[in-house]
């Protein structure tokens, strides 16, 4: 359980640094915005996800 | 008549907020602890607007378009670090707020005081909290001085538009304390939408016919500034990576951040603010797009001058109204953060330091009056350093980034590893310290190039975390012995 909730914070967090050299490129282009721009854009969206998830694992709401 | 007209606006908007700050405030009693952590009694979205307030300044309004202008794809990591700093705190902040309640603590050294027993290590703390605090207040001076002198048509000079922001932030600072600011926060941020929705939305379309056209043409111009360059370049994949790590696990550093934590209702509050904050970031995106567009529009500048680019945009497309607007809502986004930044290190100094440390200024009429004039020295400084230091507004925010980051190993450990030992910090800081400034000053002069890439702030943060977590296991194995003989 603490394992997972951690692992489930990690996950946007490695999206947003160690993945950056996999996604470090132009295309394809989401909307017309560049590859890279919109992989960080949509881990940004998708953070609240995650944190409410733990959020709910830890019964907080 | 131009001039008049934009300037009379930034004018108007900036005493229409400091009397509606005033109008919600008045009421309330003034003591230390109400001025500086609202009374401890902020709820979910009065602590938004209040994090948010802090957290979106000029910076973001012309500093990350600026980047994104100069350079492209590294100003990316100004989207990215927020959330990650955010993700921490969702862990960190609970556990600092209920440590801070149960002991009343009022300042971020407070907390070192508390946690490892050591006033000289909490006065060390405030000063380096305040020290980190001067580029963060220079950036925040050179937005105002821009958006004056730009929003001016060029009326008002450099010299006395950072003299009138100087002023203009003073008095901003006395009148409104804490809870003034989050109110004054509401105006600004819907101000800065609208601005921004003007500059990342309206401006492409009229320009280019959408965003999405814009990103075509630059990609023609410019086909390698929406990526990285390489892994060990400067500004390359590691130094991106670095930077996202250290200014997120910075985020939370500042003075002003940790008295926002200590000032929420209650624990979930933190939580909840930590879940949904992160979309707020998403605003980036429009102000990346302004900078793109004022790439294509007005090529040419270098240097520090990529802060003017999208303005300059405003100021030669747009009629003079728009340019006021969009000169107010920065003119706000520097005053606002700045109030709480400058109030909370003044009020760290004239506590921690003169309070704690020399046992001066005890009387609260007494440590009012210090605090006040440590606003004004602050004040000073940054308008010293802005006179001699002429940066990009991301560079100086690095370095406030370098140093805040330094506290985060003593943060992080003190809270959730008990083995923790005073000693340890104070080694791991003046270390961690030592080499990001020595690493960055070496790296500016040109002596040597960054090592792999990567952001010296993290090369400290790295020798701090290993000397905190070194000398305090140091210390467990002497520890035994006297104990049990």
């Amino acid at each position: 359980m603490q394992r997972l909730r951690f692992l489930l914070a990690a996950i946007p967090v490695a999206a947003l640094t160690v993945a950056v050299p996999l996604v470090n490129r132009v295309e394809p282009r989401i909307f017309g915005v560049p590859f890279l721009l919109a992989w960080l854009a949509l881990w940004v969206l998708a953070t609240p996800a995650f944190l409410w998830t733990i959020g709910r694992m830890e019964r907080r709401w | 008549m131009s001039p008049l007209i934009s300037l009379g606006i930034v004018a108007a908007v900036s005493v229409a907020t400091i009397v509606f700050a005033l109008a919600s405030t008045r009421r309330i009693s003034m003591s230390p602890q109400d001025y500086i952590v609202g009374g401890r009694g902020f709820g979910a979205v009065f602590l938004w607007v209040l994090l948010s307030g802090e957290i979106y300044t000029s910076f973001t309004f012309l500093g990350a378009a600026g980047w994104a202008y100069g350079y492209g794809a590294p100003a990316f990591y100004i989207i990215a670090y927020g959330t990650v700093g955010f993700i921490l705190s969702y862990f960190l902040a609970p556990w600092v707020w209920r440590y801070a309640k149960e002991r009343g603590l009022l300042t971020a050294p407070d907390f070192f005081r508390a946690r490892f027993g050591s006033t000289a290590l909490s006065s060390f703390v405030a000063v380096l909290q305040c020290a980190a605090a001067v580029p963060y207040i220079t950036l925040q001076l050179s937005g105002l001085q821009l958006f004056l002198t730009i929003g001016g048509y060029g009326a008002v000079d450099a010299q006395a538009g950072a003299a009138i922001g100087f002023v203009l932030l003073l008095t901003f600072i006395f009148i409104t304390g804490l809870r003034g600011t989050a109110w004054a926060s509401i105006i600004k941020d819907g101000l800065v939408i609208a601005a921004l929705v003007f500059a990342g939305v309206a401006l492409p379309i009229q320009f280019f016919g959408s965003p999405a056209k814009m990103f075509d043409q630059l990609l023609i111009a410019h086909p390698n500034m929406l990526t990285l360059d390489g892994y060990t370049s400067s500004r390359g994949m590691l130094w991106f990576i670095s930077t996202v790590l250290l200014a997120g696990i910075g985020f939370f550093m500042g003075p002003h951040s940790i008295a926002a934590i200590y000032s929420a209702k209650d624990e979930n509050v933190l939580r909840r603010n930590a879940v949904f904050l992160p979309v707020y970031q998403l605003v980036l995106m429009l102000v990346f797009i302004a900078g793109f567009s004022a790439l294509l529009i007005v090529p040419g500048l270098t240097g520090p001058s990529v802060d003017q680019s999208f303005m300059l945009v405003v100021q030669r497309y747009y009629p003079a109204w728009v340019l006021g607007f969009v000169a107010a809502a920065g003119s706000l986004c520097a005053l606002v953060p700045s109030t709480g930044l400058v109030l909370s290190s003044a009020s760290i100094i004239a506590k921690n330091v003169f309070g704690d440390l020399f046992g001066v200024a005890e009387h609260p009429a007494a440590r009012l009056w210090l605090t006040r004039a440590m606003v004004l020295v602050i004040g000073l400084l940054a308008l010293g350093l802005w006179l001699t230091y002429k940066k990009t507004l991301v560079d100086l925010l690095l370095i406030y980034y370098n140093g805040v980051a330094q506290l985060a190993p003593a943060f992080f450990l003190g809270c959730f590893w008990k083995r923790t030992t005073t000693l340890g910090v104070t080694v791991g800081l003046v270390a961690g310290v030592a080499v990001s400034l020595g690493l960055a000053a070496a790296v500016a002069a040109g002596v040597i190039s960054s090592p792999l890439g990567i952001n010296a702030g993290f090369d400290g943060l790295a020798v701090n975390t290993a000397c905190v977590i070194a000398v305090s296991l140091l210390k467990k194995e002497q520890e035994p012995a006297p104990a049990s003989s």
